[in-house]
């Protein structure tokens, strides 16, 4: 699913992170689950949770990884739908990108 | 302790013994050391009659849990009750300061403190906030060596192992752990092992001393002595997760293999010891523990082939693998 990038991503309550070097857990504590992040899924998370638009997050990835454009508007679409899937996140209104170009 | 309390403990609870760091007060005579380290929690262990729990259970839906053979019910007040058929059933309370323990008929009194000691008081366990751990421990140059994993997985048959070269064993099945200044201290369970017969036999030398567990399996109760168990606590050296059996093929050699704090967390999650209590604060306390332990100890996969054979390889594994860490502590003595 496209997600619109204008929006942001916020931790969804309940949800316990835990950064371990450069991976991570977290828990949701109403579906009981836990789930374990690589290297590459806790930048996309960090990045994703802490930006005020998945714009931004976005850009800052495109920036640090050595990869297509739209191969990462794919990966990170794919990527939040596992989220919004195992109840993690919640999408709400974000700010503008700095690209100016949401999507 | 007051007065008081000392008083009523005394008539009540006559005798008192120490287990997994715990001072357990008991109505009735146990299997368990009269001496040793009980400062972590108090627990009162008293024998009750069948018309106690047919009262406390009356109107409670009991389910049978999936994966075991025993029912558990919870009751209204945060108690939690459990059944054995055969065996004996028990009602913790919500804090996990009380049990109360009917023994059947037909059952051992091994057999009965096994799922008493087990099972049942790790709802005492966590009811005063422990988070017990699914392992088998041994002593190696007086520190632990723990060895995660789940039923069938060989904790007991490893750690019976290293028991015939000498070493000695500080827990069967149930772990506590916890950290003091730094250091992470492994707390002592009852001195017995759980072995299928050809185990006790290959490693132990006999099952004649065994005590059948229970009517379904062949699984011995194997008392150890002072020789053979260690009643104090100690700290950990190093933590193993055995691998699942389905992981590992007959004709590999043994493996060990770091783990990534990722999957450390993960495997200490897995083990932990009682999975049925999943309310929100001890699901919190769960991931916070476990976070802790992964910062403070790195584990290792071990995988062994199942096959007797690989034991003594397996041990000798083992040990290499804790000597750098034994050098390294002897440099920074220098």
């Amino acid at each position: 699913m496209i997600h619109p990038f204008t929006f942001r991503v916020s931790v969804a309550p309940d949800v316990l992170f835990q950064v371990m070097g450069e991976e991570a857990v977290m828990l949701n504590l109403k579906t009981e689950l836990y789930l374990g992040l690589d290297a590459m899924g806790t930048r996309m998370w960090l990045l994703l949770t802490e930006s005020p638009s998945i714009q931004l997050a976005y850009d800052s990835l495109l920036e640090e990884y050595d990869v297509e454009p739209a191969r990462l508007e794919r990966e990170l679409n794919e990527f939040i739908d596992k989220l919004l899937e195992q109840s993690l996140i919640e999408l709400g209104p974000g700010e503008l990108s700095t690209s100016g170009m949401p999507r | 302790m007051s007065g008081a309390r000392r008083t009523r403990l005394m008539e009540n609870f006559p005798h008192t013994y120490y287990v997994y760091g715990i001072t357990l007060h008991s109505g009735i005579p146990l299997s368990l050391p009269v001496r040793g380290y009980g400062g972590l929690a108090e627990i009162d262990l008293r024998m009750a009659p069948a018309s106690f729990f047919s009262d406390a259970i009356a109107g409670v839906s009991l389910e049978q849990a999936s994966g075991s053979w025993y029912q558990i019910g919870r009751l209204a007040d945060g108690s939690s009750y459990m059944r054995w058929e055969h065996v004996g059933e028990f009602l913790i309370s919500g804090d996990g300061r009380r049990m109360s323990c009917r023994q059947f008929d037909r059952a051992t009194c091994e057999s009965f403190e096994v799922y008493m000691l087990g099972q049942a008081l790790s709802y005492a366990l966590v009811g005063q906030a422990f988070e017990p751990i699914h392992a088998t421990v041994v002593v190696v140059n007086g520190e632990a060596v723990v060895f995660l994993g789940d039923s069938g997985f060989g904790k007991s048959t490893l750690a019976a192992s290293f028991i015939s070269a000498g070493y000695q064993l500080l827990t069967d099945d149930l772990l506590i752990l916890r950290e003091t200044h730094g250091r992470l201290f492994a707390y002592p369970g009852p001195p017995r092992i759980k072995l299928f017969p050809r185990t006790a036999r290959r490693f132990l030398g006999t099952a004649a001393d065994g005590i059948p567990m229970n009517r379904d399996t062949q699984k011995l109760i194997l008392p150890l002595d002072r020789r053979r168990s260690c009643s104090l606590p100690v700290s950990v050296k190093a933590i193993f997760a055995l691998a699942s059996p389905r992981e590992v093929f007959r004709r590999q050699p043994v493996r060990l293999k770091p783990l990534s704090p990722r999957e450390a967390f993960l495997e200490l999650v897995k083990n932990t010891f009682n999975y049925r209590i999943t309310d929100g604060a001890r699901l919190q306390r769960q991931f916070t523990e476990a976070s802790r332990l992964v910062r403070l100890m790195p584990i290792r996969k071990l995988s062994i082939p199942r096959n007797f054979s690989e034991l003594p390889s397996a041990r000798e594994a083992i040990l290499a693998e804790l000597k750098p860490q034994q050098l390294e502590a002897l440099a920074c003595a220098d």
